[in-house]
């Protein structure tokens, strides 16, 4: 992975709203050549839009945007040439098969890769003369980022490649993302996935409400947050709040989906004085587990809700 | 040019695969050729019935029975007068002629100068408006004649020739270059329901991220209606020339611009539709809700004289009453509705205009 030479993308200050919306305001970041770069937020949250400006889909109202060094709105035709597209949840001409929709779309490139390196590259052989709207989601969703890459593009935008797949299509395909990176093409991607995104990225910008929060390394991220580790069990009404936030080491109680989540400095000192309180009450701290914090916990902590809600 | 042809090539695959669009644009106007062919060449007997119910039983009435055996459209069933009305009640005859007790005695009064005229009744039914109008010409032709060589003194009646002629091969004649223009007209706005869904399914805006240029887009959606709506023209006057026998005698190249005209012009129709239409359940609503006054009110299915006065009206703000038009005169020599050159402005204008609205107001996404 080389992280050098000019920006591939290069974003100052766009805004771009529908109305009284303002789905992206104000939003700035670079992504490096060769860099996989993760925008992660709930949905509304900006980053479709983002990304559909610097695919060249939407004019933005004011920033400054540029792909591949060239600024979107005067060269969008010989940013398209180089790029690739995924977009979030569309489908394809249904009637068309795998090959022919492969052909097809390299039609429209000056330059593009054979058909059937892609095919094989995507594990598509078989179902190669099937028609689009008889695919399974995962194949479909090869499919639609084989599309993506056949031009054989410098830069790769997929827009929440993996919403609505299985466990196992959702890792076939980070799979195929670190191969692009291994390919030397740089990547951004969003999601609402905490893993995915602590998975594939090398860096990761939080977005809410059209702006960004925070940017950087995953572990970056966290450490920013999050010196603690974290104690986390079932929540009963047995163990009062105020009383585990003062427990050993701890700085902070958070509830979190059913849990309760103590950030904790020195986690011997918290679980042995946790483990004495539950003995006195007599409850019982059931599904006890210590935790790194993760994503997760940040995108908490600065939004105040899950992402996923 | 490779890549727009290739997107031809591509469109033309989804539309062969989708059963719907092919019954549509192929199946369903065949069907309506061989539908109205069968209707209305009835195979075979053709005459009208017609009841004779004679009270006067002369030379005289059979005098005019005679006349009437020569009316090559009518054949007569003889009764009484009881009889002849319950058979039209049944439908059996389609009108009654009476011939009055004393038709002789007063015949032979108009030839000795005591004018006693007299007349013979004809029951028609008024919901049978075109054999009631073949009858009601029949009976005119020959009494015409009758009245005319009584008053000239001659004792002959002859009826030679009659201006009625059978409507069989006209009628056939007549509507395959209107079942051809109602098919242009279903090709061009039904094009707005596959837009309508592309755009739905995100498949417009996807090749907007790619340097697919936009006009060929548009331009493969434009020819490849109109290599549809060369093969339906084919096939629809194929089916009416090998099934039905109508031929073909007007201008060949002028039919073939009334074709591709009317395409363009509805296609600009549907291009418009799809500019307001959000969805494909909405798409696919709206284009019947279009196109059924347009083929019931364009006058394509019967001739534009039978129409009450105020849907001439409607019907001359319809681009396809002057399509069914600008066809028929060129194929088959048909009487006009208006002049062909009128035909070919109207439907001009409505392309021109349609396109111009759908290229402000047509949406990618």
């Amino acid at each position: 992975m080389t992280q050098s030479g000019a920006p591939v993308i290069r974003v100052t200050d766009l805004k771009k709203h529908y109305g009284d919306v303002k789905a992206v305001d104000g939003v700035s970041f670079e992504v490096a050549r060769g860099e996989v770069f993760g925008m992660l937020g709930p949905n509304g949250a900006g980053k479709t839009t983002t990304i559909e400006v610097l695919e060249g889909l939407r004019p933005p109202d004011s920033g400054n945007v540029e792909v591949l060094g060239l600024d979107v709105c005067t060269h969008p035709q010989s940013i398209k040439q180089r790029i690739g597209v995924q977009l979030q949840s569309v489908s394809l001409y249904p009637r068309l098969t795998v090959t022919e929709l492969i052909d097809l779309f390299g039609s429209f490139f000056q330059h593009h890769l054979p058909t059937k390196q892609l095919i094989d590259a995507f594990d598509l052989g078989e179902r190669a003369k099937a028609y689009s709207m008889n695919l399974s989601g995962g194949q479909q969703q090869r499919l639609s980022i084989a599309l993506a890459l056949v031009n054989d593009p410098e830069l790769v935008f997929l827009d929440e490649p993996t919403t609505g797949l299985d466990p196992q299509a959702r890792r076939s395909l980070w799979d195929l993302v670190k191969g692009l990176q291994e390919q030397g093409k740089s990547v951004m991607l969003t999601t609402h996935y905490m893993e995915e995104a602590a998975e594939l990225c090398n860096r990761v910008a939080i977005m809410d409400h059209g702006r960004i929060l925070e940017m950087g390394t995953v572990p970056e991220l966290i450490g920013r947050r999050f010196k603690e580790r974290a104690v986390f069990f079932d929540t009963t009404p047995k163990l009062p709040a105020q009383r585990l936030g003062k427990l050993g080491g701890v700085t902070r109680a958070a509830q979190e989906d059913g849990q309760t989540v103590l950030y904790s400095n020195d986690v011997p000192d918290t679980i042995g004085g946790l483990l004495a309180m539950a003995d006195e009450l007599s409850a019982e701290p059931r599904n006890l587990g210590i935790r790194q914090a993760t994503l997760e916990d940040v995108f908490l902590d600065l939004t105040g809700r899950a992402l996923r809600d | 040019m490779k890549t727009l042809i290739g997107l031809t090539v591509a469109n033309f695959k989804s539309f062969t695969r989708d059963r719907a669009a092919l019954f549509w644009t192929f199946f369903f106007p065949v069907m309506f050729v061989l539908l109205f062919g069968v209707l209305f060449s009835g195979s075979g007997d053709s005459k009208v019935s017609v009841g004779w119910v004679d009270l006067d039983g002369t030379r005289a009435s059979a005098g005019v029975r005679d006349a009437f055996n020569k009316v090559p459209l009518l054949k007569f069933q003889t009764g009484s007068l009881e009889d002849q009305k319950a058979a039209m009640q049944r439908g059996d005859v389609s009108a009654v002629i009476v011939i009055p007790k004393g038709l002789q005695d007063a015949l032979v009064g108009v030839k000795t100068g005591q004018k006693r005229s007299t007349s013979i009744e004809l029951y028609t039914d008024p919901s049978k408006t075109q054999t009631t109008q073949v009858v009601q010409g029949a009976v005119a032709q020959v009494l015409n004649g009758m009245n005319l060589a009584l008053a000239g003194g001659s004792e002959a009646i002859a009826v030679n020739t009659l201006t009625l002629t059978s409507t069989n091969i006209s009628t056939v004649a007549y509507l395959v270059p209107s079942i051809l223009a109602m098919a242009l007209m279903q090709l061009g706005i039904f094009a707005a329901v596959p837009l309508v869904q592309q755009r739905e399914k995100g498949i417009l805006k996807r090749m907007g991220a790619t340097p697919l240029e936009r006009w060929k887009l548009v331009a493969s959606n434009i020819l490849l209606r109109l290599v549809i709506a060369a093969l339906d023209t084919v096939l629809i006057i194929g089916v009416g020339m090998a099934v039905f026998h109508i031929q073909i005698v007007g201008n060949v190249l002028q039919a073939a611009g009334f074709v591709f005209l009317g395409a363009g012009a509805f296609l600009s129709l549907g291009f418009m539709l799809a500019s307001f239409l959000k969805t494909e359940e909405q798409a696919t609503g709206v284009v019947q809700v279009v196109q059924m006054p347009l083929m019931f009110l364009s006058g394509i299915f019967f001739p534009f004289d039978f129409m009450p006065e105020f849907l001439r009206g409607v019907a001359r703000l319809l681009p396809l009453t002057y399509l069914g038009d600008g066809l028929r005169q060129s194929m088959v020599n048909a009487t006009q509705v208006a002049p062909i050159a009128l035909d070919a402005v109207v439907l001009a204008g409505w392309l021109v205009v349609c396109l111009a609205i759908s290229a402000r107001t047509f949406r990618w996404e």
